[in-house]
């Protein structure tokens, strides 16, 4: 089972795509995905209901949160009431410790996102904080690197023993899908990715040319 | 930049209106600016058409005398525009009177490969003769730190 782990829509103050429109385009070409997860911005959208963009495309539409913290961005999986209580999601200074830690304790998961990347990276700031504690899985690839990021984030992820998850970090309706991650199990909903992503049993997959 | 708290920013502007305008919509500038940005849809370049409105983008050109508030906070020096954005909720059409509003829409932050950058929404709202909104445009301002 393929999904996009790392998408925006127009909830995003930056993201000019219709969740409609992602799934038109992924039907419309063929992409191998089964699904994607909308990781918007500095914010839990508890409102969107994507269930009958579900039905009508039959595609897993799940949301998720990417978060800014002193190590740089991290999407968070499986957000609830208590881990929106838990830290301000829209501060761009969340400790990384904090978001793990806080995220672990009520049932969901974190990842660092383009690690490799300048300023907002976790191995950019490895290079002057120090590794921290309690990472398991990074986004190895993702679909808005420049070149050498990726490359970055593969071999750092791979020094640290991380699993890589991969995602497109699509803002525009054509990106989606750049990026992704297989699963060997199915996943039918946001608690089943979080076991999935726990579990490990999964690769980052890269279109990117 | 000096030290200053977003959030208490966001929670003391948003929302407030520190202009207001009344304008009545010129035909021959929507006209040119539709044949201008290249559009073909004849609802915008034909007078004659009997659906005939501003183009998409028209409303951004409508400026107005202040960009922010006069005691609004230094968030930064370096700045650069952001984009805009348009929200239509019914036609604007030649003749309209319309008044508009300027407000705060939005503060916050974000980090990105060149460092923090903090974002100011400038959100001009117009409405018709009825009172009823016609558009939104909300344009972001963008302060380097």
């Amino acid at each position: 089972m393929i999904l996009d782990l790392h998408t925006h829509s127009v909830r995003s103050d930056d993201g000019r795509a219709k969740v409609a429109n992602y799934c038109q385009w992924i039907r419309k070409k063929e992409l191998p995905l089964d699904g994607f997860v909308l990781t918007e911005h500095r914010q839990w959208d508890a409102e969107s209901d994507y269930r009958a963009l579900e039905d009508e495309y039959g595609l897993l539409i799940l949301k998720a949160s990417e978060v800014e913290t002193d190590y740089g961005h991290v999407l968070v999986f499986g957000v609830n009431d208590d881990l929106t209580h838990a830290f301000d999601f829209a501060r761009i200074d969340n400790p990384l410790t904090a978001v793990i830690e806080a995220a672990d304790r009520c049932g969901a998961f974190a990842a660092p996102c383009h690690p490799g990347r300048r300023n907002v990276g976790m191995f950019s700031h490895y290079e002057r904080k120090g590794p921290v504690a309690g990472v398991e899985v990074v986004e190895v690839f993702n679909g808005g690197s420049i070149p050498g990021e990726d490359d970055l984030s593969v071999q750092e992820a791979a020094r640290f023993g991380y699993k890589g998850i991969g995602g497109s970090d699509s803002h525009i309706v054509s990106r989606i899908g750049l990026c992704a991650t297989e699963f060997q199990d199915d996943i039918t909903s946001i608690d089943g990715l979080v076991t999935g992503l726990r579990g490990g049993r999964f690769e980052a997959r890269t279109w990117r040319t | 930049m000096a030290d200053v708290d977003i959030r208490a920013v966001r929670d003391e502007w948003v929302g407030r209106v520190f202009q207001e305008i009344d304008l009545v919509v010129d035909q021959h500038r929507m006209l040119e600016w539709a044949i201008t940005a290249g559009e073909t849809d004849p609802r915008f370049i034909d007078p004659e058409h009997p659906d005939f409105q501003a183009s998409t983008a028209y409303p951004t050109h409508i400026n107005a005398a202040r960009m922010l508030p006069d005691d609004f906070p230094n968030l930064g020096e370096r700045g650069i525009d952001g984009g805009k954005a348009v929200e239509w909720h019914r036609p604007m059409r030649a003749g309209d009177h319309l008044h508009a509003t300027v407000q705060i829409g939005d503060v916050y932050e974000k980090t990105g490969r060149s460092g923090t950058m903090v974002f100011i929404v400038n959100r001009m709202s117009f409405y018709d003769s009825e009172k009823r909104l016609v558009a939104e445009v909300d344009w972001r301002m963008i302060r380097s730190t």
